[in-house]
């Protein structure tokens, strides 16, 4: 088990390395010059050579590119997330600040998703091709291809023409005010849960009925166990395993989807800010955010690596 | 038009073309009733995105100043926008934008991966470590927040959002033909050829790559829908093609930039349309999963 923790542990931090590196490609190295990304070709030919030149100096631009590198990830491991472009403000404070919305956001849709996808699964894989099995799989092929962000947008609207409701704007702390918290947080959190139940529901089902059909729950049948208890205690648990690893694969669809839907419904979370800094084109707060969120992804898969592992032993003594 | 002549009997008749095209649709409808339809509406999409500049009631791009922000009636049957443009027509012409990149990005995407995944598969080696490893590190982004990334550094335009789609398409294609190529590598034919001495060219080329098209057709048809998601999401967050050329996604986001509470008809129209396409090209390539390789049925 610890030869398996320390192996994946390593994979998982040669990842990160490699992410880095890809993330200051694309963010930095691609748009060719970052002066021109930051201001736009218009604002570009208005600076003057000497201003360009400062600029260039003090964004530390001057310098050979693995030197930028290596003073970005210097930065970085410091816990210095630099400033944003724009409104100086401290992109450290910002993630502290509107990361845990976020956080919540999917943590919340993770057990939506569980909720909802799994007494589903469960209805469809013990009548398969039954009316109710029929009626979840259109429904999940329907939620499959509904973008979120549109849904959202009809959630708020909807709220807005019926009840003349709307969440409030402001960001509010899960400790201090947990009502506007859980305010900001449904929308988003019940929009993503949805997408994700689909996705879980399937692999739950199509998991459910090849566990059925092994021989231990024969057996279980067979020695007259109730077919609840089955189901519950002897099908599930091993049902679970790849819906467990489907969940830490769909972390990307909720991180990445927290982007457009936060933008959808106004949270005030990270979504929010990476959706800001990109209609900004603020490339140091983005470079930051997307090395940011690609870190949090490996390490979730990290996470779901070990959790299976610890259970299922199949894996653990490999 | 093809002339249908009295058959002679005695002589083999080799089976039109055509007529083998039309007995697989024959069969697809028969077999796959649901997946048939949804391929039919598909096709309409399409038909109608390259028919769009003929179809569409009025100029998408132009502004009608005595009808702005009208809801759905009979002259505006999707009502307008804030500047009095129509929304239907827009929404027609959003299709090209939305099938453009989708297409677009699938094949290049998707190609450039499954070449990868052959030469992976088939050399193996050191090649194949570093490239899984640099597929992985592809694969450590969501889609979305990589496709934003590189949408972002090269400038919006419909040709960076299909390389920024493309980009995320690849290392599926890889993961996928490797895996095939890995256990046709080991056949006997293969093997046969290679003791006729067969160059790795033609060996790649002519032996083993026309064994990939099966897994190849289905991941290109499965990955449609996502692309289509995913180039709406750029455009709703203002990197993909730039307005004022209409793409469901940024007709999505000009609503919600116009005011507090946007009209419902400039939320609903974009939305469904992207939802219905999406919709059709998931369950038809279901379809197409199923016919090409029943061992996949039901799998996500």
């Amino acid at each position: 088990m610890y030869s398996y923790i320390a192996r994946r542990l390593a994979f998982g931090a040669l990842t990160i390395v490699g992410v880095s590196i890809m993330v200051f490609v694309v963010m930095r190295i691609l748009p060719g010059d970052p002066l021109v990304a930051i201001f736009g070709p218009e604002g570009m030919s208005k600076l003057t050579e000497e201003q360009r030149a400062n600029f260039m100096k003090d964004l530390g631009l001057s310098d050979p590119l693995w030197v930028q590198y290596f003073n970005w990830v210097k930065d970085i491991l410091a816990g210095n997330f630099g400033r944003s472009f724009f409104r100086s403000e401290n992109v450290a404070d910002m993630i502290l600040r509107r990361g845990p919305l976020t956080a919540e956001i999917a943590l919340l849709s993770v057990m939506i998703s569980w909720i909802v996808g799994i007494p589903v699964a469960i209805v469809s894989a013990l009548r398969p091709n039954s009316w109710a099995d029929s009626i979840v799989r259109f429904v999940s092929i329907l939620f499959l291809a509904v973008p979120g962000f549109w849904i959202g947008m009809l959630i708020v609207l909807g709220l807005l023409f019926w009840f003349g409701y709307r969440a409030p704007m402001a960001g509010a702390a899960l400790f201090v005010d947990p009502i506007a918290n859980l305010q900001l947080v449904i929308g988003p959190a019940v929009v993503l849960g949805l997408g994700q139940a689909a996705y879980i529901a399937r692999m739950a089902r199509s998991s459910l009925l090849e566990v059925i059909r092994e021989d231990y729950v024969r057996t279980a049948r067979a020695k007259g166990l109730n077919g609840r208890l089955v189901i519950s205690l002897h099908a599930l648990p091993n049902a679970m395993l790849p819906v467990i690893t489907l969940s830490g694969v769909l972390m990307g669809l909720v991180l990445a989807g927290s982007i457009p839907v936060e933008r959808a419904f106004g949270t005030p979370g990270l979504g929010y800010a990476m959706f800001t800094a990109v209609s900004e084109r603020d490339v140091f707060v983005m470079q930051n955010l997307v090395f940011l969120y690609a870190v949090v992804f490996v390490m979730l898969n990290i996470l779901v690596d070990l959790a299976i592992a610890l259970l299922d032993p199949r894996i653990r003594y490999q | 038009m093809t002339v249908i002549h009295p058959a002679d009997p005695l002589l083999p008749v080799a089976p039109s073309r055509l007529r083998t095209v039309l007995a697989a649709f024959r069969r697809f409808f028969r077999r796959a009733p649901l997946s048939a339809f949804w391929g039919c509406v598909a096709a309409a999409i399409v038909v109608m995105s390259v028919a769009a500049p003929v179809i569409v009631p009025y100029p998408p791009l132009k502004s009608d100043f005595r009808a702005m922000q009208k809801p759905p009636d009979e002259k505006h049957w999707f009502g307008t926008d804030q500047i009095g443009r129509d929304t239907l027509s827009r929404v027609i012409v959003g299709s090209q934008a939305s099938l453009t990149v989708a297409f677009g990005a699938v094949l290049f995407g998707t190609t450039l991966g499954a070449l990868w995944g052959l030469a992976c598969g088939y050399f193996g080696g050191r090649f194949d470590m570093f490239s899984q490893r640099l597929i992985e590190f592809l694969q450590s982004f969501p889609d979305l927040i990589l496709a934003m990334a590189i949408a972002m550094a090269l400038g919006g335009g419909l040709g960076t959002v299909i390389v920024a789609i493309a980009v995320t398409r690849i290392p599926f294609g890889g993961r996928v033909i490797r895996s095939v190529v890995l256990s046709l590598k080991e056949m006997q034919y293969v093997e046969a050829a290679r003791g006729l001495g067969a160059s790795h060219k033609r060996l790649m080329f002519r032996h083993i790559l026309p064994q990939c098209v099966a897994p190849y057709l289905i991941l290109a048809t499965t990955h449609l829908g996502v692309a289509i998601v995913i180039e709406a999401s750029l455009g709703f967050l203002g990197v993909g093609i730039p307005p004022p050329n209409p793409t469901w996604g940024n007709m999505l986001s000009d609503a919600l930039n116009s005011g507090l509470v946007p009209p419902w008809w400039l939320v609903f129209f974009p939305g469904a349309a992207i939802t219905l396409t999406v919709l059709a090209f998931n369950l038809l390539g279901d379809g197409i999963r199923d016919m090409l390789d029943p061992r996949l049925r039901g799998s996500v």
